[in-house]
């Protein structure tokens, strides 16, 4: 091969590589550049940069509020849904009960399944049972679309070195309860800390279900659609620019967990 | 292996704090000492500048739930327990179909300066039944033509039929609601809205289908705004004030006019729920709504501007322009109230509706 | 006195017990807020609403309702077309991506590759598609850059159009396709394609003998998550189509909000479902991913 061949054929994988890189971020560059538009309508030609926005986003109390609903129902759902996925996960790899694959599709099954589908289902059931729309609700629904993933994260690092460590412990006279406490979370935690971000992540970012179920304290996606119905100014794009910070550093917080997990085993 | 004993410390800091933060967040749900009521309104009730004074001066505090167009409320209404809402902002024409489901309680009209209402917005049959007044009035304007002066003539705007002309295919969007909508074709085709009935909607339904072949966009008040301030249409039926008072100030060009044929009004009204348990608070509030600070706040609110029904507002003369405030007389007398559909009619208006959209 | 094998008998029941224990939670959570809320929507799906109150006799109306009304079933047809052609595009667009960073890119790049192909996914769905609004303006980004290069005299109309909803969703999935095909892609033994190319087969002859064979499992999770996700989602179409190809989520959510017929919801979200279920058993032989 000769020397101008490779360059000629770098070059067309950069190239090709920055086309899609453009697409990927042509709308979160103009989402992000407008929320410094000084005018009050975020529409071209680009006029500014100004803070303004964020004073008014942060000054906003039902963005405010949003946020910390979000956060409130994405930490506890998360929090409930890895667990509940790490003790379906432990059950499994340690125990094996009969009918395993059924149990598995079983708790997958919510991942095939679109949330619209899954939020009016909640609705009905809850209006039917004389329940009134709540936050709690959120969670609930929340807690059914994140348990499958955080079951899939989980289950595929129980491995069998962690297996062997925790019968050493069970023949030292530990009991299970001690054995998980002490062996297996300590063992797992990198990956218990990934699935609680991701399904964070998407608790986070959740719009239907939150739609459906709330009424009065609503979390942040639902206060932005009404922003985005209410009124035309790029307090909306401010909004959008800091769910995106946010929601970054879960993620890099998630990927050093994997990458944590990657390093240190052997 | 030794690696991994180090990590843990840090996530268990993590997921400490993550505790922590989710109890510290539990613990301040807990309902807080201070009053509240809970408030259905339409979007230009949700500006802190509005609700902010009224809890700084009586300590109560309002959460709003904001929705747009009557049937998405009683929806909200249905499927909800008793005693959840206080205070209902209802459009003027459905609030005898919401006193029918009982939904109402009577207010008392000393809360507020009955004298300072025009007698046109007042509409005593709209708001009285049996005698007693059930809600106020509190902010109106008006489902017209806004358009793009640069791209289309206010001669053809004028004109009712250029709602659904071919030559302006692609350049219309459509407010996405359907009472407005289809009073105004109503009003257009010469018809009367207070006596529109069931007989009425198959000449509407025409115009509208063809209304439709030009439309580029049906859509909610701020879509359509981005649509008209970006140029992607020229002109928005259903539009007025509310959708470009708030976008003049940066984009001159866009106007609205009432068609020759006559508009459409809206209006909208603010009463206490019949369910409520603090009827006191709420009908502090509706006063506080009324009262020339309240209403000066609400015709220039964030969501959408509008004309306050209390003319003693305390606006300053540049936002009185914006609203055209000396021109009301002629703008009352040119336009007519929404239909007030009878819950039969309105199913059948909102299944025309729904077909409309799937056209 | 005990037997032994009675003993071990008794452990091993023990055992299960245990294991049935630790996957209850999960299995009961499962059942109560996913199996019986669509088993609740099923039923309420065959009640009908008159006027304010709800008919609780059974019946197939709000079935027959959907299908034969043009207008609620061109919703259905809509939705199907839109998630089948954002499915293909986003699939042939996010497979070279994939096969670049995993092949073309150096490897100590390749993650940090792969990071900022899918930043993006996380910021605000909702803000995300209105976005894409902005872009797509007459004045935008994408049809200035068109007119500077003289490829139109005039700006092209894409918003508020199916275009436009197949533009925001092909956005989003191309990013979420790439990390799954990815995943399959790196998990190819490099000596396989060696080895092909030891056996004489050209460069084309090993992508499509052996490389995508092998990634196939990786475009079948990430098409089927397309598929999914796109034909239950509201919002995009509900943001970028201007309300004028009208798709079922956005039927159903309006009869959810504007006019509170829930049965009639439910027998649509049924539909959605059985939708969705075909196309999944379609696609299950295939979803089998290896992790």
């Amino acid at each position: 091969m000769t020397g101008g061949k490779g360059f000629a054929r770098l070059i067309a994988v950069v190239a090709a590589l920055a086309a899609f890189y453009v697409f990927i971020y042509l709308p979160v560059a103009v989402l992000v550049l407008f929320s410094f538009h000084a005018g009050t309508v975020p529409v071209p030609p680009f006029e500014g940069p100004t803070l303004e926005w964020y004073a008014e986003v942060l000054g906003n109390g039902r963005v405010t509020d949003g946020i910390f609903n979000s956060i409130l129902v994405g930490a506890l759902s998360s929090l409930l849904a890895a667990g509940l996925g790490f003790l379906a996960a432990y059950g499994m790899a340690r125990h094996s009960p009969p009918g395993s694959t059924v149990i598995q599709a079983a708790i997958m099954m919510p991942l095939t399944m679109s949330y619209l589908v899954i939020g009016l289902g909640l609705l009905i059931l809850f209006s039917s049972l004389g329940f009134g729309k709540s936050l709690w609700l959120v969670g609930i629904g929340h807690v059914v679309i994140n348990l499958p993933l955080c079951f899939a994260i989980i289950v595929s690092q129980l491995g069998g070195h962690q297996a062997a460590l925790e019968r050493a412990a069970r023949d030292l006279g530990a009991s299970e309860f001690q054995v998980i406490a002490r062996v297996t979370v300590p063992l797992i935690w990198p990956a218990l800390f990934a699935a609680f971000c991701l399904a964070f992540t998407f608790s986070w970012d959740e719009f239907v279900i939150a739609f459906l179920l709330t009424s009065f304290d609503v979390t942040l996606p639902v206060v932005i659609w009404s922003m985005l119905r209410t009124g035309l100014n790029p307090e909306t794009n401010a909004a959008g620019t800091l769910v995106f910070l946010v929601s970054l550093a879960v993620a890099v917080a998630f990927e050093l967990a994997i990458s944590r997990r990657k390093g240190t085993s052997p | 292996m030794t690696t991994f004993t180090a990590i843990p410390a840090r996530y268990r800091a993590l997921a400490l704090f993550t505790g922590t933060t989710a109890i510290a967040a539990v613990l301040a749900m807990a309902p807080a000492s201070a009053e509240e009521i809970n408030a259905l309104v339409w979007c230009d009730h949700t500006d802190d500048a509005l609700l902010e004074p009224f809890t700084k001066a009586t300590g109560i505090e309002v959460n709003v739930k904001d929705y747009e167009g009557t049937g998405t409320a009683l929806t909200l209404v249905d499927q909800s327990q008793p005693g959840d809402w206080d205070v209902f902002v209802v459009d003027s024409t459905d609030v005898k179909r919401v006193v029918d489901r009982g939904l109402l309680a009577p207010v008392d009209p000393g809360l507020i300066d009955m004298s300072a209402i025009p007698d046109a917005v007042k509409a005593e049959d709209l708001h009285m039944v049996d005698g007693k007044w059930y809600a106020f009035p509190e902010k109106f304007g008006y489902n017209a033509i806004a358009y793009n002066r640069d791209k289309v003539s206010e001669a053809d705007m004028r004109k009712a039929a250029s709602m659904w002309d071919p030559k302006f295919k692609g350049e219309v969007a459509i407010y996405d609601y359907y009472l407005p909508i289809i009073s105004q074709i109503a009003v257009g085709l010469g018809m009367n809205t207070a006596d529109f009935t069931a007989d009425d909607i198959p000449a509407v339904r025409e115009k509208l289908f063809e209304m439709k072949k030009n439309a580029k966009l049906v859509s909610d008040v701020v879509t359509s705004q981005t649509a008209l301030a970006t140029g992607e249409v020229d002109i928005l039926v259903g539009g007025g004030e509310y959708a470009v008072a708030s976008l003049m100030a940066e984009q001159p060009e866009l106007d609205w006019v009432l068609p020759a044929e006559g508009g459409v009004r809206w209006q909208q009204a603010i009463g206490v729920f019949a369910d409520s348990e603090k009827k006191d608070a709420a009908g502090k509030f509706v006063a506080y709504i009324l009262s020339p600070e309240g209403q000066a706040r609400l015709a220039t609110s964030s969501c959408y501007w509008g004309m306050p029904a209390n003319m003693s507002a305390a606006l300053t003369d540049a936002e009185k322009k914006s609203l055209r405030w000396d021109e009301q007389p002629a703008f009352i007398k040119g336009s007519q109230r929404y239909i007030s559909p009878s819950e039969d009619l309105d199913t059948k208006l909102q299944d025309l509706w729904t077909e409309f959209l799937q056209q | 006195m005990m037997t032994p094998a009675s003993a071990e008998t008794r452990a091993r029941r023990a055992d299960l017990r245990r294991g049935y224990g630790f996957v209850a939670p999960a299995l009961v959570w499962t059942a109560a807020f996913f199996a019986l809320p669509i088993a609740i929507t099923a039923v309420w799906s065959l009640f009908t609403r008159s006027g304010r109150t709800r008919d609780t006799s059974l019946s197939l109306a709000n079935y027959e309702r959907f299908f034969a009304t043009p207008g609620f079933l061109s919703a259905l047809v809509n939705s199907l077309e839109v998630a089948a052609i954002v499915t293909v595009v986003s699939v042939l667009l996010a497979y070279p991506l994939a096969w670049l960073i995993a092949f073309r890119v150096p490897a100590r790049w390749q993650r940090l590759a792969l990071i900022l192909a899918i930043l993006p996914f996380w910021t605000s769905y909702i803000v995300r598609s209105y976005a894409w609004l902005l872009v797509l303006a007459p004045n935008g980004v994408v049809n200035q850059a068109l007119m500077a290069t003289g490829l139109v005299a005039e700006p092209v109309s894409i918003a508020y159009s199916r275009t436009a909803t197949v533009i925001g969703f092909v956005h989003f999935f191309t990013m979420l396709a790439a990390l799954t095909i990815y995943a399959s892609l790196v998990q190819i033994n490099p000596r396989l394609l060696q080895a092909a190319g030891d056996l004489g087969a050209s460069a084309v002859q090993t992508f499509w003998r052996v490389t995508l064979p092998l990634s196939a499992s990786g475009v079948a999770v990430g098409a089927f998550l397309t598929f999914l996700i796109t034909i239950g989602d509201y919002i995009t179409p509900q943001i970028l189509g201007g309300n004028t190809d009208v798709v079922l989520p956005q039927l159903i959510l309006f009869q959810i909000t504007r006019r509170g017929d829930i049965p009639f919801a439910a027998a649509m979200s049924l539909v959605l479902m059985v939708v969705i279920s075909v196309v999944y058993i379609l696609a299950a032989r295939r979803l089998r991913m290896r992790t």
